[in-house]
């Protein structure tokens, strides 16, 4: 490999690191509350937010649309935790509807102002390649901030700090990667281990690391697409540790 | 049950119209109350409905033509053509891709009032014009018949393919359709569109036989001025987001070093981004291009590794606040490019 390719693969290898630190602690969350797609329903009402950033034409001031996007996230967190507190049973056909209603509601409010509608393209259809420098700092600290609050709080806060934190987490990360990766991040790695007694987390990391690496440079030698090869191979990754280590 | 529909949207117009005058006629006839006499107000009366019915026979008149653009710039032409004689819908925006729009009720109904549709054609509609015009039964804006003007039939097409292959994504056939980036395109498509109008409208055929002659006039002249304007960026390197801008690079001179976004919407690869940071390092480029409505992440990127300007150029009537009409559109692109040489 060239210094050149090098020099493209680091800053996306970075987001991709960033992105699991929070996402792995929060996708075996995930997985163990039965709430797999609580993250596509945040990632579509934290993009209702661009949306709505976007009525209000506050386009070219990327740190309120950023705001909007979060506080929409938040709200959508609040709603997450009130349904899991209140329909626990049939809390997956609520996120499902949740998401599907967030979506259409963009799209509604889009066909008034096609300003909007590329707004929420953006903040859904991150593309891991073109980050840059000031994405991947902002993310950083939030991701600090965030596994500090998790830590502090060793891991088992109420249905509504862990859903706010996850909110912030997805709404930083699916404009860095796009949804994809974000759920394959989330999901593959707390999946692939879930039946792993000891050194649980280890792995995790390890299958994250070596699928957006594997997938990196797939993407170099094979000319594909960058995301989408990533998600493939932490994917398989993941389901040949899962059949390696398998109990018994 | 076609023609029902057909008239109903009609008639709840003509109530509203109705309800709207005769709520302005009641204001003026209690206004007058006070200080008219009878007879005077009776005449008052009569010559209010005589000017109001006059009035209402002079509306068909002066809108003689409805027509439905495909894209801003046509509807811009269109309006320099027709001027008052054209009611002007426009299907997309600016900041629209117009390969790609939602269909919406409002514009099978626009198609279907239209007498005119003027478009780009060369396949850049072909995703969802074909189903809008099936939609809306009106049978005189059909291709093939008057009602139908397809600019791209008039201009050179640039980037025919030789060898059609779908697998290399988004080629069209009949050469790249936006056309609208070069402005001498618009002298032959003028032209062809004014003898349309001259053709559906025959009542008005000196009047559009009279703008067409002033509009190409005043475009060769502001043709020339661009032209002089823009002599700085001959031989310029540049590079591209996304192929899209052959008419421009054609007409200024410009040297498309090499494209980021092989397809349009679709992340490259890492190993096509090497290539593209290769190419630049052995021809540096001076800035990247972009359209108003395409995203800016690929721009910025790039950018800021090649230390280059991003330019984001408005590409159609629209797509930036200085891109009014067409002589904006162009006043602007050509200020745009020229800032971005500094």
């Amino acid at each position: 490999m060239n210094t050149l390719e090098f020099d493209i693969l680091l800053p996306a290898f970075l987001a991709g690191l960033l992105v699991l630190a929070t996402h792995i602690p929060f996708g075996m969350r995930v997985l163990q509350r039965g709430v797999i797609f609580a993250d596509l329903a945040v990632a579509q009402i934290a993009g209702l937010g661009g949306v709505i950033a976007g009525l209000l034409d506050l386009a070219d001031q990327p740190l309120l649309v950023q705001l909007i996007a979060a506080a929409s996230a938040l709200c959508g967190a609040a709603l997450l935790a009130w349904i899991e507190r209140n329909a626990a049973e049939v809390k997956e056909a609520y996120i499902g509807l949740t998401f599907v209603l967030a979506a259409s509601l963009g799209i509604l409010l889009m066909s008034r102002d096609v300003h909007a509608g590329e707004h929420l393209k953006d903040l859904l259809v991150g593309q891991i390649l073109w980050v840059n420098n000031t994405q991947l700092i902002g993310t950083a600290v939030l991701s600090a901030v965030l596994l500090i609050v998790w830590r502090s709080l060793h891991g088992s806060p109420s249905h509504l700090v862990f859903y706010a934190l996850f909110a912030l987490a997805i709404t930083a990360s699916v404009q860095l990667v796009g949804i994809y990766l974000v759920f394959a991040s989330l999901i593959v790695p707390a999946l692939a281990t879930y039946q792993l007694q000891q050194c649980r987390m280890t792995f995790a990391f390890g299958i994250g690391i070596a699928g957006y690496v594997l997938g990196l440079l797939l993407s170099v030698w094979l000319d594909l697409p960058a995301g989408v090869a990533i998600v493939w191979a932490m994917a398989v990754v993941g389901l040949s540790t899962a059949i390696l280590k398998r109990p018994g | 049950m076609n023609l029902k529909s057909k008239s109903s949207p009609q008639r709840h117009r003509d109530t509203e119209k109705s309800e709207k005058q005769s709520k302005a006629f009641r204001a003026f006839f209690q206004e007058s109350q006070g200080w008219l006499p009878l007879y005077l107000r009776v005449s008052v009366v009569k010559i209010f409905c005589l000017s109001l019915s006059l009035l209402l026979l002079t509306i068909p008149a002066h809108a003689a033509l409805n027509v439905f653009a495909c894209e801003p710039e046509w509807a811009a032409l269109t309006q320099e053509l027709a001027g008052d004689k054209a009611t002007l819908y426009t299907a997309t925006g600016a900041l629209q891709d117009p390969h790609r729009i939602e269909a919406r009720p409002s514009l099978i109904a626009r198609a279907r009032r239209a007498n005119l549709v003027v478009c780009t054609g060369a396949e850049l509609e072909v995703a969802w014009l074909p189903v809008v015009l099936r939609e809306s039964g009106n049978n005189t804006v059909l291709p093939g018949s008057d009602g139908y003007f397809e600019a791209a039939q008039f201009v050179t097409m640039l980037e025919v393919p030789t060898r059609l292959d779908r697998g290399e994504g988004d080629v069209h056939a009949l050469g790249n359709p936006h056309i609208q980036t070069d402005p001498r395109n618009f002298l032959p498509v003028a032209e062809a569109l004014g003898k349309r109008l001259a053709q559906l409208d025959p009542g008005h055929a000196a009047h559009y036989r009279q703008r067409l002659a002033a509009f190409k006039q005043q475009w060769r002249a502001a043709i020339a001025k661009w032209e002089a304007q823009a002599a700085p960026l001959k031989g310029v390197a540049v590079v591209l987001q996304h192929k899209g801008l052959p008419y421009l690079s054609h007409w200024l001179g410009l040297n498309e070093v090499v494209a980021l976004e092989p397809k349009p919407g679709m992340e490259p690869s890492a190993a096509h981004l090497a290539q593209v940071l290769n190419t630049l390092q052995k021809q540096p480029a001076r800035m990247v291009l972009r359209a108003a409505y395409q995203n800016e992440r690929p721009s910025e990127w790039i950018a800021q590794r090649a230390h280059i300007a991003a330019v984001v150029l408005p590409y159609t009537v629209g797509g930036s606040d200085k891109a009014k009409d067409l002589y904006g559109l162009f006043d602007d692109t050509i200020a745009r490019l020229l800032a971005g040489l500094q």
